[in-house]
């Protein structure tokens, strides 16, 4: 610790400590401008200089640490004389066109300039314009705006690590640009917009919507992927105009293209805004009396006739806690079934259950800020630019900053590898192999946690049996990975004390069962329950996968995983029961299959059979084209309820606008069609149904507080940590067969879902789907980048158009998930991220 | 040399433009730029020093204020990006006759502003601009009130260093590549480090780094570690398997031929073939030992060798092939190399050990091994060394402590050192001595081997040595060591190293070519004839003329490194090579091999010099210097364990000593 004076106040802080802190704790503000929390201290405006007694200079506060015995002075007429002298020559040039400037009322410029008294100019100097950037997606410079803070370029590199804009030229003529001039090429999350002082870099989708202070704020929860990023909605004329988010949220203010820009969607033209019903083979507009009759009725009619099972419904992650709730309540209870399931069968559900048993817990062990101090991290088969960007911030944080050692296995060369200690490039379809071998190469170099096994985990030595009798050799073989980077791997990761082992989609929905078994198994090697910093974190693109599951939007459970008496019919038995007539209705919630799922051809076939479709969603679709009923939903910025995540933190989402036309929250939807069976009153308000989804569920609790505007105080109970970890017996990876080529189908990270793909802004940076394809195999097979290629799997095909590229493996080629036109995922078997496919030239 | 008219470098004010006795002043500075045209003014962070009453002060400090606003100021700061904007166009309007005497205040005044800058180029630059206004300003009014025109006669050359980057003898820019890793850019960093620097993984971790002798931030507390953080930029990249990103320029038709793979020849190699230019280097050793003295005269315990493996690898897939296995002079002869190439380099550095001068070591004893340099290339390359149980090394250089080291890790249970001077005295470097220290070898200071003491067998058992004392100071004024008669000891062994030095072995050079070999066994060179006031030839710290073309008198072949130098360091061959390679590409492309301007103004400030230990840096001592993590205990010298000793910063440690970086840029401006 050390201890100073501050304006005559004695302060102790620990070693490290800047000025600028220091003085905080006393409460004594020293002015700033460049300084940014998040990022390292850049020092470039110079009005936090202080005075140092003995220091024949100043120095600035936020980057200079404290020493012992110093006395330091923030205010002096010298200071004050030297800080305006400073703004004045920031000003020197600076444009007066606040008026119309996009950061007009909410400019940090404006604000220091008025805090320091800068309000005359001395200084002059030759006016030279630079050209504004109006050639960049989504966003525009104007540099002649730039006080050169630098914030963006370090949110940029230090968070984002696009790498994507810097410092360039000299003297004056000194801008923040592309790094190569071009046109902007990036992420287009847009946290270097937020992090602007001034209107330098600006959105231009909210350029000239408004005036900043004219707006609603909304703070609400990001309804994109699971990360559960903290955000506020700026709406007016029941609009949302931008997202925004403040770095005193969890997130630090960090988004991703889908929060920043991905409101799109909410304004897009194929919004359902009033209740579809089919009449004489064609859909007609109807209100909602009459759409929910016909429902009820024919829904009556066939339980009546073929008994409550001939019933089914598919649920939502995107959808809220309380409308899971009562969507299972309305097929468990009002109807009588228990054929509910979701997308999580694709994978995440039987995943978590295999968490559930080994770790006690749901989701992940730990909440994801843990990974920010984690000394080493393995990422497996996910890629979370594109799964979770939220958590990828948080990896790049502890590798860059923390000195975490970082592993990442992926098929594919993403953007995690310019990070990663080492790159394991396994072959599609290798997780289990490539894991078993990780183990393998652990306890061979003896880089288990001895003290943690020992301690806390049964069946250890019977996997050290089954692992003896395999070959390193054989295993990286398989893996097709060398047997030295398996070594390797393994000592960045072994004997640390703070282990993070991440993985997504393509453990969870390719790997199956056993290779999640396998990455528990790593994951109890390496002590990563026990980690302070650390733990096992399993990925999900959607938001409020965890929980769904958690309100028992799945066949085998009730809300808080109280088992059902009879497990009803899951996600693909839900198809065989149409495509044997024994399910002749099914409710389709806020869930497009056809649009992302696997086998959406056979899907498509199995929905004409049905006798009542109904289809409860946000936009038309060729799904709401078959459905018999269609109800138009509200999306997330247009609903209040709850979100959880999977590191189960559970979080309130407010409403910002109201549902375009007759569209009304899903909860309330859900909750009359309840009302209608049963007779039952429907809820009046969401807080009821939180309420009685908090006591159905038995593990959530708490009631909504408003905290800084922010609502909050919603719980969930994590069940105490076992006694001891078992082990799960190893299985003994099989080779993956060898296919000429190997289609992989994942997310990008200029998409979430299908969702985004509504966004005009995330259109405009992509706006259609592809297929990489590896140079080497493009030249054998003559494609060129844009060609035409075609893919076929099995007797599916589709045509999409290249995307020549050095990031993947010879011999694989990826498609984008999300798009509709290409319907990737089609080709897909039933739980797979990958499979074998011809590809040629179209 | 004429004298100074007017001086304010240093701040001692000398003012000769008044007439009557002239004042005396001199500065290390030559009297003319390049041998002929004379300097009349020179510029910079400490002033102005004027020889010639002609220069026109305020056109000159408009043109030093321009170069450095739209040159060098990095702009990322306020008061040095918009102040110096500021004072460019005071200044400017001043000589075009627009200017007002208000502007000589704005001058002053934001001169003075600019010591708030971020670091040092801005506030240094505003010091001979404000000496201008201050000492010249009579010039300047006139300026203001009409009186005067611009005259175009002097022609300006400027030059951007630091303290650091001047002393480092490879002339890396060190504050780009520090402030690269500040900003958490170590790809950039390397990038930096590369343009000067061929082998960064080795000068990031063997470099006496003289660097650090003349950093401005010892002045405040202790230099930066700016050795360790090259090394954090170099390991930065393999550590997360990135490719180096460098791409050579279209292939050249002419070649190059090199002999010798050492950090010389590799570093210029590496230069030309980025240039397009086919190299060949030649190389006695066989393949897996290039490096030259790096390979085979620096142990793995300090320089693990896939590491340098991989700088090698990196400079041969630039375009270089290495053909190993051939000494020139034996497998292939240096006429013939003349004929095959377009040009050719000698780099065959100093790998001869020199004689020891004491009683019995023409011999052949048992257990007197050839040298030092000998000893650590034969147990580096795994072949018997020929050394016993009990091991003597004499010398007091960095190869006797890399001997007395290396001799414990080939298993000697006694590991002795003898030095004639005292432990302060060494030339090796002081963390070398205290690793040796540490790890349980034995010193004798002090002392003088006389004789070799043998066995029956001619096997050694000791050597008789004296007790040194300090003698009497001589013509020198250095007190040298002399016995003390009757001190006479004997220290037990069975094996002697000298290890007190080599030089090249140039026999490979037929004496009928022409190139011309000094009586220190090195190749003589061409160079610029610069002369101080006095009229005697400036001299580089080894001795050798300042500004060397490194041509030798044979056309089309040039030498460099150690054979060129003088037995030396990596970083001082690298970037004497890289000079070498720079002037090789003149000659073959245009026929005459010659020192540009920028190479010339920068060694006239490397003379000067650009540090100045004596400076008041006012600045907050409150982060003091990072070190890095170090492998400790006995263990480390274990029998064969060339484990690295010396584990470089953790990258969030290399970020905070690369925040203790002042960033002492400065920019010089001769006129002419």
């Amino acid at each position: 610790m050390v201890s100073l004076t501050i304006d005559g106040k004695n302060v102790t802080v620990p070693a490290g400590t800047t000025i600028l802190d220091a003085a905080a704790q006393l409460g004594i503000t020293i002015p700033t401008l460049c300084w940014l929390q998040k990022v390292s201290p850049t020092g470039a405006c110079r009005v936090c200089a202080v005075e140092v007694e003995g220091v024949d200079r100043n120095m600035t506060a936020c980057n200079t640490p404290v020493k012992e015995g110093i006395k330091v002075t923030t205010q002096s007429e010298a200071l004050t004389a030297a800080r305006k002298k400073i703004m004045e020559l920031m000003l020197v040039n600076h444009p007066l066109d606040c008026p119309v400037c996009d950061a007009g009322g909410e400019c940090g410029l404006q604000d220091a300039c008025y805090e320091l008294d800068a309000v005359r100019q001395d200084y002059s100097a030759v006016l030279e314009r630079r050209p504004i950037r109006y050639d960049w997606s989504l966003l525009e410079s104007d540099p002649n705006r730039c006080i050169l803070c630098e914030k963006c370029v370090k949110v940029d590199h230090e968070i984002v690590g696009a790498d994507a804009i810097a410092v360039v030229n000299r003297g004056e003529a000194t801008i923040i640009d592309t790094v190569d001039g071009k046109p902007l090429n990036c992420e287009f999350c847009g946290n270097c917009i937020e992090a602007c002082p001034t209107g330098t870099l600006i959105s231009k989708p909210f350029k000239f919507r408004g005036r900043p202070w004219t707006f609603t704020v909304t703070k609400s929860v990001c309804g994109f992927c699971s990360t559960g990023c903290q955000i506020e909605y700026h709406s007016r004329n029941n609009r949302v105009e931008r997202v925004t988010s403040s770095d005193t949220t969890y997130n630090n203010g960090n988004l991703c293209i889908n929060g920043r820009f991905g409101y799109a969607y909410l304004n897009t033209p194929d919004r359902l805004t009033v209740p579809l019903v089919k009449e004489g083979g064609a859909q007609v507009s109807a209100d909602w009396n009459r759409a929910m009759t016909g429902a009820v009725a024919k829904l009556k009619e066939i339980v009546a006739g073929a008994g409550p099972q001939a019933v089914a419904g598919i649920g939502s992650p995107r959808v809220t806690n309380e409308e899971s709730y009562l969507f299972q309540k309305l097929l468990r209870d009002a109807i009588g079934t228990g054929n509910i399931d979701s997308e999580a069968r694709l994978g995440y559900a039987q995943a978590q259950a295999v968490l559930q048993g080994i770790f006690g817990c749901t989701g992940a062990s730990a909440t994801i800020d843990r990974i920010d101090r984690a000394q080493a991290i393995l990422v497996i088969g996910c890629d979370l630019n594109a799964e979770s960007t939220g958590v990828e911030y948080r990896v790049i944080k502890a590798a860059t900053k923390n000195d975490a050692r970082l592993v990442l296995a992926n098929m594919r060369n993403v953007k995690l590898k310019k990070y990663a200690n080492a790159h394991l490039s396994y072959r599609p379809g290798a997780e289990l192999a490539l894991i078993t071998g990780l183990m393998k190469a652990i306890l061979d170099e003896g880089l288990e946690n001895k003290e943690f096994i020992a301690a806390a985990t049964s069946g250890f030595a019977a996997l050290q049996g089954a692992l003896a009798s395999q070959q390193l050799a054989s295993l990286a073989e398989a893996a097709g990975v060398s047997e030295a980077s398996l070594r390797e791997a393994a000592r960045y990761l072994g004997k640390k004390k703070d282990v993070a082992v991440i993985f997504g989609a393509d453990v969870i929905r390719g790997g199956g069962v056993e290779t999640v078994k396998a990455v528990a198994n790593l994951a109890l090697l390496l002590g990563a329950p026990m980690a302070e910093n650390g733990g096992i974190f399993p990925i999900e693109q959607k938001n409020n996968i965890q929980g769904m599951l958690d309100m028992g939007v799945a066949p085998d459970h009730l809300p808080g995983y109280r088992p059902a008496a009879a497990p009803g019919k899951d996600l693909w038995q839900i198809v065989a029961g149409i495509e044997q007539g024994t399910v002749k209705a099914l409710y389709l919630l806020g869930c497009d299959p056809l649009a992302t799922f696997p086998e959406s051809d056979r899907i498509r076939k199995a929905l004409a059979r049905l006798d009542l479709l109904i289809v409860q969603d946000i936009a038309t679709s060729e799904l709401t084209g078959l459905a018999h009923v269609v109800f138009p939903g509200a999306a997330a910025a247009e609903k209040s309820g709850s979100f959880t995540t999977p590191d189960n933190r559970v979080q309130c989402l407010s409403r910002a606008v109201t549902p375009p036309g007759d569209a009304r929250e899903d909860w309330d939807i859900i909750g009359e069609l309840i009302s209608r069976l049963t007779g039952a009153p429907h809820a009046r308000s969401v807080a009821e149904v939180t309420v009685e989804m908090q006591e159905a569920s038995g593990i959530y609790g708490g009631s909504c507080t408003l905290v800084d505007g922010r609502c909050s105080g919603l719980t969930k109970a994590m069940p105490a940590a076992p006694a001891t970890y078992a082990f799960s017996a190893a299985t003994v990876p099989a080779a993956p067969a060898v296919e000429p080529f190997t289609l992989i189908v994942g997310p990008i990270g200029f998409h979430n879902g299908s969702m985004s793909t509504r966004s005009a802004n995330n259109l405009t940076v992509s706006p259609a789907g592809f297929v990489e394809v590896a140079s080497a195999d493009a030249a054998r097979l003559g494609i060129v980048d844009g060609g035409s290629v075609r893919v076929t799997a099995a007797n599916v095909s589709i045509t999409g158009p290249a995307k020549v590229s050095s990031r993947i493996q010879a011999g694989t080629i990826f498609a984008p998930v999300h798009f509709r036109d290409l319907k990737a995922s089609s080709l897909l078997p039933a739980n797979a991220t990958s499979v074998g496919v011809k590809v040629e030239k179209a | 040399m004429a004298q100074v008219v007017f001086s304010s470098w240093g701040r001692d004010i000398i003012d000769n433009r008044a007439g009557g006795e002239a004042k005396e002043a001199s500065f290390r500075l030559p009297t003319t730029f390049d041998g002929e045209r004379s300097m009349a003014a020179f510029m910079g962070w400490d002033g102005i020093i004027l020889y010639s009453k002609d220069v026109d002060v305020p056109v000159m400090a408009a043109e030093y204020m321009k170069r450095v606003q739209t040159q060098y100021v990095c702009g990322k700061c306020t008061p040095g990006k918009k102040g110096t904007r500021v004072l460019m166009d005071a200044l400017a309007r001043i000589v075009s006759g627009e200017g007002k005497e208000a502007d000589l205040a704005t001058i002053e005044d934001v001169a003075e502003l600019l010591k708030n800058c971020k670091c040092t180029l801005c506030p240094s630059s505003s010091v001979p601009v404000r000496d201008a206004v201050q000492h010249f300003r009579a010039d300047f009014l006139a300026y203001i009130a009409g009186n005067r025109q611009p005259s175009g006669a002097f022609r300006f050359i400027d030059k951007y260093t630091a303290p650091c980057q001047d002393k480092c003898p490879a002339h890396i820019d060190i504050p780009a590549y520090i402030e690269a890793i500040k900003e958490y850019r170590f790809e950039e960093s390397l990038a930096v480090v590369r343009d000067n620097m061929p082998l960064p993984s080795v000068c990031g971790r063997v470099c006496p780094h003289p660097c650090e002798t003349a950093c401005r931030r010892k002045n405040v507390d202790e230099p930066i570690s700016i050795m360790v953080l090259k090394r954090s930029a170099s390991d930065y990249e393999w550590q997360h398997e990135h490719h180096p990103p460098m791409q050579p320029k279209p292939r050249k038709s002419k070649t190059v031929a090199v002999v010798g793979a050492g950090p010389a020849g590799v570093a210029a190699a590496y230069y030309l073939a980025l240039e397009g230019y086919p190299v060949t280097i030649y190389e006695a050793l066989p393949e897996g030992y290039g490096g030259g003295m790096i390979a085979v005269g620096i142990p793995p315990y300090r320089q693990p060798r896939h590491l340098l493996q991989r700088d090698i690898d990196i400079v041969a897939s630039m375009g270089v092939e290495i053909i190993y296995n051939t000494r020139v002079g034996k497998d292939i002869s240096l006429p013939e190399l003349k004929q095959k190439y377009d040009a050719v380099f000698l780099a065959p550095g100093a790998h001869r050990s020199k004689p020891m001068g004491v009683e019995g070591e023409d011999k052949g004893y048992k257990g007197f091994l050839k040298g030092g340099i000998d000893f650590l290339r034969e147990a580096y390359m795994g072949r018997p060394t020929g050394m016993g149980k009990k091991v003597c090394v004499v010398g007091g250089g960095n190869t006797a402590i890399d001997c007395v080291r290396v001799a414990l890790r080939e298993g000697a249970d006694e590991s002795t050192l003898l030095y004639r001077r005292s432990r302060k005295e060494m030339p090796a470097d002081v963390w070398e001595v205290d690793g040796a220290d540490e790890e349980g070898v034995k010193f004798e200071f002090q002392v003088l081997p006389t004789r070799i003491i043998v066995d029956a067998n001619d096997q050694i058992t000791g050597v008789e040595s004296v007790r040194m004392a300090l003698g009497e100071p001589d013509a020198s004024g250095r007190r040298r060591p002399e016995p003390i008669p009757g001190s006479e000891f004997v220290v037990e062994c069975d094996t002697v190293i000298p290890a007190i030095g080599q030089d090249a072995d140039l026999s490979f050079i037929p004496a009928d070519l022409g190139i011309d070999i000094t009586k220190w066994n090195t190749v003589v060179t061409k160079y610029v004839p610069l002369k101080d006031a006095a009229g005697k030839d400036l001299k580089d710290g080894m001795g050798n003329p300042l500004a060397r073309t490194l041509i030798t008198d044979l056309d089309g072949v040039f030498a460099g490194g150690d054979a060129e130098i003088g037995p030396l360091t990596v970083v001082a061959c690298v970037g004497n090579a890289h000079r070498a390679a720079k002037v090789i590409g003149r000659w073959l492309e245009e026929g005459k091999a010659y020192l540009a301007e920028d190479e010339l103004i920068e060694d006239i400030l490397t003379y000067l010099p650009v540090y100045d230990k004596n400076e008041q840096v006012p600045w907050l001592d409150s982060a003091a210097r990072e070190h890095q993590g170090e492998v400790h205990g006995k263990e480390r010298a274990s029998y064969k364990n060339y484990q690295e000793v010396e584990l470089g910063f953790t990258n969030s440690q290399a970020v905070r000593e690369a925040q203790r970086c002042l960033r002492c840029y400065r920019v010089a401006m001769i006129a002419l």
